[in-house]
């Protein structure tokens, strides 16, 4: 606290202080398991504040195509047994992981799977340079842009009429289309931090053409730092994903409204509990109202921070997270048992407590 | 704690009490035989009251990834019925899909004590008991979903040594800690994986070759040879197609003497009578299901207003997506086990086909005689919202409020349906049985859904209105463990319920062949598909009841 080291505690009690006198908390990063984000909701909510995830840009974006459009998703699991042909879109998906088609691709065979095209990768608008020897690859990249070139596969999936100068392109495009016209399923991936929701619309629109005689879906990328269980945790538990304000007399779902970012700039939060408690993960702490950091990472706190240094989820405890190979929540074991260091869980269950006892005296 | 509940009319048809008045005394959550010299902590003066043990829904969708994508899809449903929090309860939102928090104190409220979750996949049994964890109030348990997933397609294929089936079937009731077996549109969700877009009872799966009709006899024997309480819950193929009457009958005559149970009927009881060639054939059907002993059945009754459906039948759930409505239907393909579909859903009683599937619902009520192997549901949400039961019981029980609701269908439909021929008015002891003694006895809940020595103090008090929507909408007082949690149709308690689970024996060399094939085709490992005990009971998340099983049959 301050720069000073202290009792854990003290720097509850000093938490629960802070949170007791605060207006409108905002409860941001959350880089937890289920059991910190269950608890962070119960808190939000007794206080009054807001839930958010540091990766809520993309979370926010497909849950806005999916309440606008419905969707056609597979688990990870289908489609590396079973798609013929899989898109994927962008350098996000890529990047985020290197070895995704390695994953998508098992150089074993895998379940049965319909019809029997040799399996077929498409990369649109990302380049092919990783792409294992086993993998029948073809990469559709131009200077056009990702929107560009989605709209272009759709209108040529569709055989439609439409103009290109670029012949090469259109050689590529119009291969990718006719190879999925014959694919038994066909998956587009890709991760919705980068691409628009126009664009995710039009990639939906290839998957419903290609149902009405085939099949094919889609895969999202997860959002890291177990931002899909968080969603998911607060979806089952308030009826709403996050970006979720408990501050009125009904919990209130707005992606804009209750952005961390935006309360802090603003100033409408007054007080932040971030929470970075993740193995293999972290999120660097924004700017702006006091702030109790609970971390499992080195942390540099600001002068008023309270720093409260918890267990890894996944590392030093047992976990319940959204698992990318899975598309649901498995358990992730720990590497060896840290007890010494509470849960996130633990503290925020403790802290309301705390509340609960000020309130009650 | 003694506490006594005097003077109320009770119905316990486990018990063959009906109406009699009868004094209930509850101690350390059970209930007693009677104590006439006690000396009771606290006594409840109902004289003049209904008093039924706590209800049981049977298959209600409340938990899992389907559940949760609806609410995803929904915010409609969500911000158009928002809960604030109280000093005593959780904030939460939801008409169709309500959050998991709500869902337990409504149904709580309503005067129920126990929910089953009828179709959970192995593969996300993890998220279906969190949400179920997150469901207070009432006691919890789940189905396991089999018969599209490749092991046991492959196991059927490859004609394995039969005890190798049951012993996956068991396996996998441990793993996914289940109360009992659903399948789904049997075999259908794994062939619509390969294309195709009807699956019939005899139809081959494209590329295993097995049949509906084999699935459903090797699971409905399996069940019954590990000795599991509850038959094989099947839903069968082609729900919702006009003409999947013929299918349905020939499933009960499939069955040859095997128990089964067949869920949401009404969605599976239609002919192709009449111009529109949509018709009902809950008379045929019924009439043979009144000759066959060895079946149950629940209703699935359609009750008007907006919905969302919710189900593992990816095949069909993508075939009626067009009627969607807002038009935005869910269609996943899932994990090497199954699939789902969720397709908001707005029944009218202007439109032909809802007005008729109303009707089908209500004719197999009226029609079906054995109370016993009928259970009352909407299959919660896909035929209506739970909310809607008092309303369904009023149905069942006035028949004059059953003609007025008639005369305001679509005209076609009433020139249709056989339903004002039909006098029957429910009793309240066969509601009793309907909603507790039935479904205890189906699930092999020993002590719930009865108020004899031993059961559960769980207990409901309804003041006797004529009225019986208003009734059974607003429970005076609800008892779980004989603890007071529900007064004036209002939570005043909030607890936790158990979790019912049964283990029927099997063989671990089972997890051989399935580690090998975990190990090549999923994407965790088999020790992480199972779930642990400790991961449904933590911290105040109540108990684990494992319900007896017979000893296995060879």
């Amino acid at each position: 606290m301050r720069g000073e080291e202290a009792e854990l505690d003290s720097a509850l009690e000093r938490a629960a202080d802070l949170l007791d006198r605060a207006r409108f908390p905002v409860f941001g990063g959350l880089l937890t398991d289920i059991g910190g984000a269950a608890a962070a909701l119960s808190l939000a909510e007794k206080l009054g504040g807001v839930i958010d995830h540091a990766a809520s840009a993309g979370l926010m974006r497909a849950s806005k195509v999916m309440r606008e459009t419905g969707g056609t998703p597979a688990s990870f699991g289908e489609i590396r047994n079973r798609a013929d042909t899989v898109v994927v879109i962008g350098k996000a998906p890529l990047a985020r992981d290197p070895d995704l088609v390695e994953k998508l691709f098992p150089a074993k065979p895998g379940l049965p799977r319909p019809g029997d095209n040799k399996r077929e990768l498409i990369l649109l608008g990302a380049d092919k340079a990783k792409t294992p020897k086993h993998v029948s690859a073809t990469a559709v990249d131009s200077r056009a842009s990702l929107p560009e070139l989605v709209a272009l596969l759709a209108a040529s999936l569709r055989e439609g009429r439409f103009d290109l100068r670029d012949t090469a392109l259109r050689a590529k495009i119009d291969a990718a289309a006719a190879r999925l016209r014959k694919s038994a399923f066909a998956v587009f991936v890709y991760d919705p931090a980068e691409i628009e929701e126009p664009v995710m619309h039009t990639v939906l629109e290839m998957v419903r053409h290609l149902v009405l005689t085939t099949r094919a879906a889609i895969l999202s990328m997860a959002a890291p730092g177990n931002g899909d269980g968080v969603n998911l945790c607060s979806t089952w538990t308030c009826g709403l994903p996050i970006r979720t304000s408990f501050a009125g007399d009904v919990p209130q779902h707005d992606a804009w409204a209750y952005d961390t970012d935006r309360l802090l700039k603003s100033a409408e939060a007054d007080a932040l509990v971030w929470i970075d408690a993740l193995a293999g993960d972290t999120a660097a702490r924004p700017k702006g109202a006091a702030a109790i950091v609970l971390s499992a990472n080195p942390t540099r706190a600001a002068k008023d921070d309270i720093v409260i240094e918890v267990a890894s989820a996944a590392a030093d405890h047992d976990a319940a997270l959204f698992l990318p190979p899975l598309s649901g929540i498995g358990m992730v074991k720990a590497g060896k048992a840290d007890k010494g260091k509470p849960t996130v869980a633990a503290v925020l269950t403790r802290i309301a407590e705390l509340i609960d006892e000020r309130r009650a005296a | 704690m003694l506490i006594k509940l005097t003077g109320g009319k009770v119905y316990d048809p486990a018990n063959k009490v009906s109406g009699e008045l009868r004094d209930i005394y509850v101690e350390d959550g059970k209930i007693l035989a009677g104590v006439p010299d006690a000396r009771p902590d606290q006594t409840y003066d109902i004289r003049g009251k209904v008093v039924m043990a706590g209800a049981i829904d049977p298959h209600t969708h409340i938990g899992g990834g389907k559940m949760t994508i609806a609410r995803m899809l929904l915010p409609e449903d969500h911000q158009g019925d928002p809960v604030a929090r109280t000093e005593l309860t959780r904030a939460g939102c939801g008409h169709a899909v309500p959050s998991t928090h709500l869902t337990g104190y409504r149904y709580a409220e309503m005067g129920y004590t126990a929910c089953f979750e009828p179709a959970m996949l192995p593969a996300n049994a993890r998220q279906a008991h969190m949400e179920m964890g997150d469901t207070p109030m009432v006691d919890k348990g789940a189905f396991a979903m089999l018969g599209s997933d490749d092991f046991f397609l492959r196991q059927l294929s490859e004609k394995k040594d039969f005890e190798a089936i049951k012993d996956y079937v068991a396996w996998t009731m441990h793993a996914a800690q289940a109360i009992a077996v659903k399948v789904v549109n049997p075999g259908g969700i794994s062939a619509f994986k390969f294309n195709q877009r009807k699956l019939d009872l005899d139809e081959e799966h494209a590329y295993y070759g097995v049949t509906p009709r084999q699935i459903i006899l090797n699971l409905a024997r399996a069940l019954k040879e590990l000795g599991v309480t509850h038959p094989l819950h099947i839903h069968g193929c082609n729900l919702g197609v006009p003409g999947n009457m013929e299918t349905t009958l020939d499933t009960i005559r499939a069955a040859d003497g095997l128990p089964i149970h067949l869920t949401h009927i009404q969605f599976h009881s239609y002919g192709t009578e009449g111009d529109r060639k949509f018709s009902s054939g809950a008379p045929q059907i019924v009439e043979l299901l009144n000759k066959t002993p060895n079946i149950s059945i629940d209703v699935g009754q359609v009750l008007f207003g907006q919905t969302c459906t919710a189900s593992g039948d990816s095949m069909r759930q993508y075939a009626i997506g067009k009627s969607a409505h807002p038009k935005k239907p869910v269609t996943m393909d899932i994990e090497c086990d199954a699939g789902c579909g969720v397709v908001p859903m707005r029944y009218r009683d202007k439109s032909f086909v809802n007005a008729l599937q109303w009707t089908i619902g209500l004719e197999t009520f009226l029609l079906f005689e054995d109370p016993w192997r009928l259970f009352l549901t909407t299959d919660h949400p896909n035929g209506a919202p739970f909310y809607t039961y008092p309303h369904l019981i009023r149905l069942l029980m006035d028949k004059s409020f059953r003609d007025e609701m008639f005369q305001k269908l679509n005209a076609d439909a009433q020139s249709q349906s056989i339903l004002p021929s039909l006098k029957r008015e429910y009793t309240l002891d066969e509601i009793a049985i309907l909603t507790r003694a039935g479904p205890a006895r189906s699930l092999g809940l020993k002590d719930r859904g009865h108020l004899g020595a031993g059961a559960a103090g769980d207990i409901t008090v309804y003041k006797d209105n004529k009225d019986r929507e208003a009734m059974f909408a607003t429970p005076e007082l609800v008892f779980k463990n004989g603890e007071l949690i529900v007064k004036n149709g209002k939570v005043v308690k909030v607890v936790q319920g158990a979790t019912h689970v049964a283990r029927p024996d099997y063989d671990r060399s089972i997890e051989r062949p399935l580690k090998d094939y975990f190990e090549r085709f999923h994407t965790v490992s088999l020790e992480n598909f199972k779930l642990a005990d400790d991961e449904i009971v933590t911290g105040d998340k109540g108990s684990i009841v494992v319900q007896p099983t017979a000893a296995r049959m060879a």
